[in-house]
């Protein structure tokens, strides 16, 4: 069969067959060119497709299937008999460099050692006296010690979920040009609470993916379904809503892909045509799982509250009516009376927290296939199912649901899913995966740098019960992870993106983490965890840009000195330092952010309002630390970059003081302040 | 010792350009003589239907709702004509009216009156090819000659290789207008493996193009240029330590920061341009818009900024909602044809076109036949678009290709993404195969190991 053979082509691995491919790829762009609808959708659809055409090549025994459609398994761990080896890690890693006849880097020293854990595990900066305890501590697993405390630490659950919460394109408005604001922040508190616990991964996809169907669903297994509910939702006057409700839904199958399967974002277009009737019905397969729900908000909170929340609806709707009454009176002074009374009234709105939810429909809809993608266009009725071509789907319902498809995902028959979220916390660890396009694990994506590493983890990360902390803490504590981040002039030809792991990298920290640093080498972190968003100060104009001119009113108080992940999210007119420093959009599914490196940056670091006034505040702690100003000094690196200041380093900033003698005060001390939070060392965890 | 190879390595040595440094005056050490100093790029973001534009095809009007001719489609690859939707997609005539424009007689659609009135002075290329027809690719493609990220995009290039004469604005500004930014985003403008700081700068969409272009309370130029110089300093020594070529570029990104504080008020301060400019642009005061950013371009470039790129959102007009072939193309018509005339006009006035190079045009083009939606639109279309160039070397008054009676596909003289790249590099003085940047083992540059110089384009 011709189709057959095509299908086989793409499925093979590209080495060697890369013009196969290539045609392929060109069908499927064809196909998403010719269907035309939004690209999310037909990337999905093309990735699922060549999903389907690799596995059912692989039934027709023709070429070597491609390595990611491959379930893993356990792979022999290296024996090399050498003393840098600390875990198995190390072993595969090492193995590799043997064979390129490349050393790995020597240890970092101490202190960077330190602000790096730190920061890869928590977003937060070492504190001087946390630094000072370390560098001391002579025990052989002083570094362990650290590491578990970290993994302890509740602040962990709030450096990990922002991770999370790019993929699930969590933000606190609804999108779209309206852009009105929603409440769904108890999500990204489950969020924050389910990495604290560790929450298995299989239990932390069933909830995100069917919290309300589970048979013990709770409240907050209700709130995880939040996770389909970050899609965007347009309230421009005459749009469609059903139009824009399968929109979202579409989008909720696009980000399942990429989440869970690592195939449906980049550049994944490799599909062959032919297949296209059966393919599309996998694409819609999918779809009706997710097409059956309601879309409501849930109460939170103790029953009296949401009691007293609903007579006070009550009431609202009789003061409302009186209002209405008042006017036909036409008596001014019963008008006035009547809205005095509903203002007053609508001053003492009972607080009860509330998210966003999905709510399983008692009478599943008819889920069609839409022909090009376009909705108004119905083709035949489609079932909930998945991939014919992937692993089999165990259902005791008649009808498939959303349940059924959670645990389809985390099945340990599923080649992909421990596979993604493996390399994804490497990616965290290292700044790029052991499959580079972390959101492409199909024919057109990298191939993994250390294929047995990635498998034993993946297989690690299962036999450990899809628990993460484990293998975050493998991770950290490997040599590998360890090692120094500085370039060697034997790797900038031979390696300069650091695949093969002879060095640490060097990466920029991310927009909301500094922030967090520069809270905390200010001294003023407010480390409350949770809650609704806060709004710290920005430049003015920013909120008059949306189509509805809101306004920004800096909080006050500790919430003015959160961390990063709570500044209020608005879709249409996000805070420009997280924007600068490259925060994903909440549009789309994020699995990794890019990172530039900009004057707007400097601009909003030298001058942005929310980074000068932490700069104040540090500036105070210097003054107050000691009496000499190298003491002072000593003090603004070791809050800013965790370690003392070269001689060459201290006398640039005593040439800074002495430019502009001034009488001493926390003033004279805000340019050493301004100049720390500003180095490159301070952004970046080395 | 290891600190100047770093520094060789890391392009931290002064000036970092590949063919000139900063302090030599433009025109030395380029291969060829250039016929171009600047590059204002308008980026019409989705795809603008030649088929509306440019190209008049009384033919589609006659077999108007009619199936594709087989004769169209034997032997050829058209990203849309898979089996999957063959003898479903009608050819679809356009509604709009085309006339005769310029001495040559050129057609242009009613949708561009603008634009028409200055026909004598443009190049309109018809056969206008790319290789992908989905809109990040496509788009990767002709900003980086790659549908795959991670390739330098032009301007990248073109600073790395000649430099840019402004010292006080970064060497490639980005503007942005329409309902939403580019697709791809900062992919769109990266530097990729060329050192960070020829990577394109985007100014804000709207509002203010530049926030925090002020010091603090209390901190006068003079603190700023001290605190600058520390940071400038202590990142100096990090990088001797890491040998990170990040460092290097943010020292850099510091130093283009405070020198923008200096020059940026002056350039956005459009208070100095007459209300007859505004008219001329069809922009309004303190209303962002595409008209607005044109204005910008200009006075960019007027300040040394080597390569402008401006974005306008939404050309995708497949028939869906807001992106319909009537109302919603014509706002984008209306948004874009009178602004980028003027700023063709403007630049001429201002003895400003010899030198720089306007080109206008999109990342594809779109389908000589209809698509239905809502109503009928047209799909993506790799092998016929239209754009135009215009002042810098460019040959002014011709039509540059050809396209069959359809539509299709370039009959004469195809103008491939890497030709018109190879074009535009050599107008600027640049041999597109000399300029090169090793990588990971292989020599990269623009155009791959693709294009061909347009000679008819040339003036």
């Amino acid at each position: 069969m011709a189709g057959r053979r095509d299908s086989a082509a793409l499925l093979a691995d590209s080495r060697g067959k890369r013009d196969r491919v290539r045609r392929g790829r060109h069908k499927v762009d064809a196909l998403e060119s010719a269907t035309g609808y939004g690209d999310w959708t037909m990337r999905a659809l093309g990735t699922l497709m060549l999903l389907a055409a690799a596995l059912s090549a692989q039934g027709a025994g023709a070429d070597t299937p491609h390595w990611a459609f491959k379930k893993p398994r356990r792979p022999e761990v290296p024996r090399l008999g050498s003393t840098w080896v600390r875990n198995p890690i190390d072993a595969f890693v090492l193995a590799r460099l043997d064979r390129e006849g490349l050393r790995p880097a020597p240890p970092a020293d101490r202190h960077t050692l330190l602000r790096r854990v730190h920061l890869d595990l928590t977003g937060l900066l070492p504190t001087p006296a946390e630094v000072e305890a370390f560098v001391r501590d002579t025990r052989p697993d002083a570094y362990e010690r650290v590491v578990d405390s970290l993994l302890a630490s509740p602040h962990y659950g709030e450096r990990q979920a922002r991770h999370w919460l790019d993929a699930a394109r969590y933000a606190d408005s609804n999108g779209y040009s309206v852009d009105s604001a929603r409440s769904i922040w108890p999500y990204r508190d489950w969020v924050i609470r389910a990495y604290n616990e560790d929450l298995p991964f299989d239990r932390f996809t069933t909830e995100q993916m069917a919290g309300d169907l589970l048979p013990d669903a709770t409240d907050a297994t209700r709130t995880a379904t939040g996770f389909h509910r970050n899609t965007m939702r347009n309230e421009e006057g005459g749009v469609d809503p059903e139009e824009f409700r399968i929109e979202a839904v579409k989008d909720r199958v696009s980000t399942v892909a990429t989440v869970w399967l690592g195939l449906s974002l980049g550049c994944a277009q490799c599909h062959d045509h032919k297949y296209d009737p059966l393919l599309q019905a996998d694409f819609y397969g999918l779809y009706a799982f997710l097409n059956n729900d309601d879309e409501p908000e849930l109460l939170l909170g103790p029953p009296a509250r949401r009691r007293a929340l609903s007579d006070w609806q009550e009431r609202e709707k009789q003061l409302k009516q009186r209002v209405q009454r008042a006017k036909k009176s036409a008596d001014a002074d019963v008008l006035g009376r009547a809205q005095a009374e509903l203002r007053s009234h609508r001053q003492r709105r009972p607080r009860v927290d509330r998210t966003l939810v999905l709510a399983a429909r008692a009478e599943p809809r008819v889920s069609h296939l839409h022909i090009k993608g376009d909705f108004t266009r119905k083709g035949r009725v489609v079932r909930p199912s998945t991939p014919a071509a992937l692993h089999p789907l165990h259902s005791a319902a008649a009808v498939p649901t959303r349940l059924d498809l959670a645990r389809w995902l985390v099945s340990p028959d599923n080649p992909l899913t421990s596979r993604v979220t493996v390399n994804r916390l490497w990616q965290r660890c290292f700044g790029r995966g052991l499959v580079a396009t972390e959101n492409d694990f199909g024919t057109r994506g990298e191939r993994p740098t250390h294929p047995a590493l990635l498998d034993w983890l993946a297989t690690e990360f299962v036999a450990n019960g899809w628990r993460r902390k484990p293998i975050h803490r493998l991770i950290v504590t490997s040599a590998t992870y360890r090692q120094s981040s500085y370039q060697r002039i034997e790797l900038v030809e031979r390696d300069p993106t650091n695949r093969l792991l002879a060095r640490q990298t060097r990466l920029r920290l991310d927009a909301e983490v500094i922030r967090d640093a520069a809270l905390c080498a200010a001294g003023v972190l407010d480390p409350r965890i949770g809650g609704p968003g806060v709004f710290p100060p920005q430049a003015d104009g920013v909120m008059q840009l949306g189509q509805m001119a809101r306004s920004w009113k800096p909080s006050a108080g500790g919430n003015r000195f959160r961390r990063g992940l709570y500044t209020f999210f608005w879709r249409a007119t996000p805070h420009p330092a997280l924007r600068v420093f490259d925060a994903p959009s909440a549009v789309e599914c994020c699995t990794r952010r890019r990172c530039s490196n900009t004057p707007l940056q400097a601009l909003t670091l030298l001058n942005g309002p929310a980074f000068v006034e932490l700069a104040q505040h540090l500036a105070k702690q210097l003054f107050s630390s000691g009496e000499r100003d190298d003491a002072r000094i000593d003090c603004g690196f070791a809050r800013c970059v965790g370690r003392p200041p070269s001689l060459d380093e201290r006398r640039v900033v005593h040439g800074l003081l002495d430019a502009r003698p001034t009488a001493d005060s926390p003033s004279r001390w805000l340019p050493v302040a301004r100049v720390l939070l500003n180095l490159d060392e301070f952004i970046t965890r080395e | 010792m290891a600190r100047r190879w770093f520094l060789g390595q890391c392009g931290l040595s002064l000036g970092g350009m590949a063919l000139h440094s900063l302090e030599q005056p433009l025109g030395t050490g380029l291969h060829v003589r250039p016929r171009a100093k600047n590059v204002i790029f308008l980026f019409m973001a989705g795809g603008p239907s030649q088929l509306e534009l440019f190209d008049y095809k009384p033919k589609l009007q006659q077999l108007h709702g009619q199936a594709v001719p087989e004769s169209f489609l034997r032997g050829k690859r058209f990203a849309f004509m898979d089996s999957f939707f063959k003898g479903r997609l009608k050819l679809l005539g356009t509604t709009r009216r085309f006339a005769r424009h310029g001495e040559r007689g050129t057609w242009i659609s009613e949708l561009l009156p603008h634009t028409a009135r200055i026909a004598d002075k443009l190049t309109i290329v018809r056969t206008f090819a790319t290789d992908v027809p989905n809109h990040v690719p496509a788009k990767l493609m002709l900003n980086t000659g790659s549908p795959r990220f991670g390739r330098p995009s032009m301007g990248a290039w073109v600073t790395y290789g000649i430099g840019s004469p402004s010292r006080d604005l970064p060497g490639f500004v980005v503007l942005q207008s329409g309902p939403r930014g580019p697709r791809g985003g900062s992919l769109n403008w990266a530097s990729a493996f060329l050192p960070g700081r020829f990577q394109g700068v985007p100014f804000r969409a709207s509002g203010d193009p530049i926030l925090n272009l002020r010091n603090p309370r209390g901190i006068d130029s003079e603190a700023q240029r001290a605190a600058v110089d520390a940071i400038g300093a202590l990142n100096r020594q990090r990088f001797d330590l890491t040998g990170d070529g990040e460092i290097a570029t943010r020292i850099a990104a510091y130093e283009m920061a405070f020198r923008m504080q200096q020059s940026a008020p002056e350039l956005i301060d459009m208070r100095g341009e007459s209300d007859s400019t505004f008219a001329l642009y069809g922009a309004e005061r303190d209303r962002p818009s595409f008209a607005t950013n044109c204005i910008l371009a200009r006075r960019l470039v007027e300040r040394g900024v080597r390569f402008v790129q401006l974005y306008h959102t939404n050309w995708d007009h497949h028939g869906g909602p807001r992106e319909n072939l009537t109302t919603d193309l014509e706002r984008c018509c209306r948004e874009t044809d009178r602004a980028a005339a003027a700023l063709v006009v403007d630049l001429e006035r201002r003895g400003l076109l010899e030198d720089t190079l306007v080109v206008w045009g999109g990342e594809f083009g779109r389908t000589p036949m209809g698509e239905p939606r809502e109503s009928v639109g047209r799909n993506h279309h790799t092998e016929s678009g239209a754009l135009w160039l215009c002042g810098g070397g460019i040959r002014p008054g011709i039509d540059y290709g050809q396209t069959d009676e359809l539509g299709f596909a370039p009959v004469a003289e195809r103008v491939h993404v890497h030709d018109l790249h190879a074009t535009l590099l050599h107008l600027l003085g640049i041999d597109h195969k000399r300029l090169t940047f090793p990588f990971q083992g292989r020599d990269f540059r623009l155009t791959d190991v693709h294009g061909r110089l347009l000679r008819g384009l040339l003036a």
